[in-house]
This record gives C-alpha cells, sequence and structure tokens, in this order.
C-alpha cells in the first residue's frame, strides 16, 4: 500500500513549537530504524562487510540481554535480606 | 623519497642493534604507518552535523507532555489553518545532502514557485554544506515567500545533512508559519545496489 504523503511520517507542528516537532520526528525515524537504513543503504555493503555486522549485532542482543538480567537482578526489590553479606 | 629511506634505515638499525628495543618495529613500509595515523585521526575527530538532533537522547519536557494532537490523522487534510484548508497549503521541500541544501515552495499540486540553493545564495564549494548556509538561504527564501505573498507552509525534508535542521530552523527566523514537518527520505529494504564506498 502506497504511504500517503502528509500523513505518514509527519508531525504536527503545536504551539509554534518547530524544534520539538522535529525532535519528535528524528527520533520515531531513528527509533524506527529508517535512518539506520537510509545511512546503510547510501553506499554498498559488501557481503564480508554485512556478515561481520549481522555477527556483531547478534552478539551484541545476546551481551545485552544477559547484561539487562544481571542488572535487574542486581536492582530487584523485595528481596527477603534487605542486605545480604551485612552482618 | 630519499629521507624516507635514510629514515626506514635508521629505524632498522636501531631495532636490530639495541637489544632494549626489541619491541619495536621493523618499518618496511611507511604509507602503512601512515594509513593507521590517518584512520586514528579520523576516528577521533567529531561527526559531521547530520540534522538528527533528538535521535538519540529525549528531551524529557517532550516525553513528559501528551502527543496525541501532534500526528495526523484522516481529517488532517480537511483541517484549517489560518482559513486555509491543510492539503491546499504550500509545502517547502527541503533537500539536504552532504554538500548543499535546497528549498523550493510550491503549489499543493507539486507546480514550483520559487527556489534556492546555498549556491544561488553566494556559498561556494565547501561552504555550501553548513548549516549556516542552510540557515542563511532558508531566510532568503522565507521574505521571498512573504512577499510572493505565502505566510503558512507545510514542510518536507529529505536527506540527511547539516541543513536539515537549520534550514526549518531559518525559514522560522524569517518569517513563515511551518504547520507540519515531514520526512521525505527515500528509503528501501531492497534497495538497487547502491555506489561503492567512499574510500578513506
Amino acid at each position: 500500500m502506497k504511504h500517503l504523503k502528509f500523513i505518514s511520517r509527519t508531525v504536527l507542528v503545536r504551539n509554534e513549537n518547530v524544534d520539538e516537532a522535529c525532535r519528535i520526528l528524528n527520533r520515531i525515524m531513528g527509533s524506527e530504524g529508517f535512518l539506520d537504513q537510509y545511512r546503510r543503504t547510501m553506499f554498498y555493503e559488501k557481503p564480508t562487510q554485512m556478515r561481520r555486522r549481522i555477527n556483531y549485532e547478534k552478539c551484541k542482543a545476546i551481551y545485552d540481554e544477559d547484561m539487562k538480567r544481571k542488572i535487574n537482578f542486581v536492582l530487584r526489590k523485595n528481596r527477603p535480606e534487605p542486605f545480604p553479606g551485612c552482618y | 623519497m630519499f629521507v624516507r629511506v635514510l629514515r626506514d634505515f635508521c629505524r632498522q638499525t636501531a631495532a636490530v642493534s639495541g637489544r632494549e628495543n626489541v619491541n619495536r618495529l621493523i618499518h618496511i613500509a611507511v604509507p602503512l604507518e601512515k594509513n593507521r595515523d590517518r584512520r586514528s585521526f579520523l576516528a577521533s575527530v567529531p561527526r559531521k552535523d547530520e540534522g538528527t538532533e533528538g535521535e538519540k537522547f529525549v528531551f524529557i519536557d517532550s516525553a513528559i507532555t501528551k502527543k496525541e494532537d501532534m500526528f495526523p490523522d484522516i481529517n488532517t487534510p480537511n483541517m484549517h489553518f489560518g482559513g486555509v484548508k491543510f492539503s491546499d497549503v504550500p509545502v517547502c521541500h527541503i533537500k539536504s545532502s552532504r554538500n548543499n541544501t535546497i528549498l523550493h515552495v510550491t503549489k499543493p499540486n507539486g507546480e514550483r514557485i520559487m527556489i534556492r540553493s546555498c549556491g544561488m545564495e553566494g556559498f561556494k564549494n565547501t561552504r555550501k554544506g553548513t548549516n549556516i548556509a542552510a540557515q542563511a538561504t532558508a531566510i532568503g527564501l522565507a521574505t521571498r515567500a512573504l512577499d510572493f505573498g505565502i505566510h503558512t507552509v507545510r514542510v518536507t525534508i529529505n536527506g540527511l545533512g547539516p541543513g536539515r535542521m537549520s534550514s526549518i530552523k531559518g525559514l522560522t527566523m524569517g518569517g513563515l508559519k511551518i504547520i507540519s514537518v515531514t520526512d521525505d527520505t527515500p528509503i528501501s529494504w531492497n534497495p538497487l545496489r547502491s555506489r561503492k564506498q567512499r574510500k578513506l
């Protein structure tokens, strides 16, 4: 389906605050991966580079997942002992 | 050439004769070292402004406020802004590339009214690709548009470059009222083969 212009990827300006609208637009474009895709396809990505990038992204995702779990474990609330190891 | 040969020779002798300099490299190819220096230099240079302010960081003010009325819906084309329908408001197309910024003002059907670019504004060569040039161009365009009788515009931005944000800023400084900002960058997930990478 064709995306309608001025409906998709559009932010209306509120209270003449153009900067805010631009920032929101940039943020959405960045978080959805549009800007990354644009930067990546500006120049041809060789197959080796693509493999390297994808492997790196996989490793990073695994590491991030583990680290997130670790941080949540350390920062967890309602522990049976509030200060474990401190007597 | 001679200097380079001499330098290489000195290095070799230093490495071989001095036992304490075991860790020192024997440089046969100076250009390799030069290339590495250049890479580290390029890594230390700050990245060029791409006009993507707000991509990585959230501003707390905008995170708190509600945004429901900032996104268009099916009724938006019929909404009135200053007595004119949203779909009948003139459009300002901004194409910001790495080396230049081009601004068009068109009628809603795409018919061109005026065009300005950083090169036309008097900036030449690398100066075209700066945010100051983009802002000055946008201010110039805004004053012309006001003379023409255009007070309200919709804005579409195309591409990443130093003029992406600053040209919009310039339009508001020039006195135009912007009612919406649209991103018009061509993005494909199965693109044609693009040009080869720049050698750095």
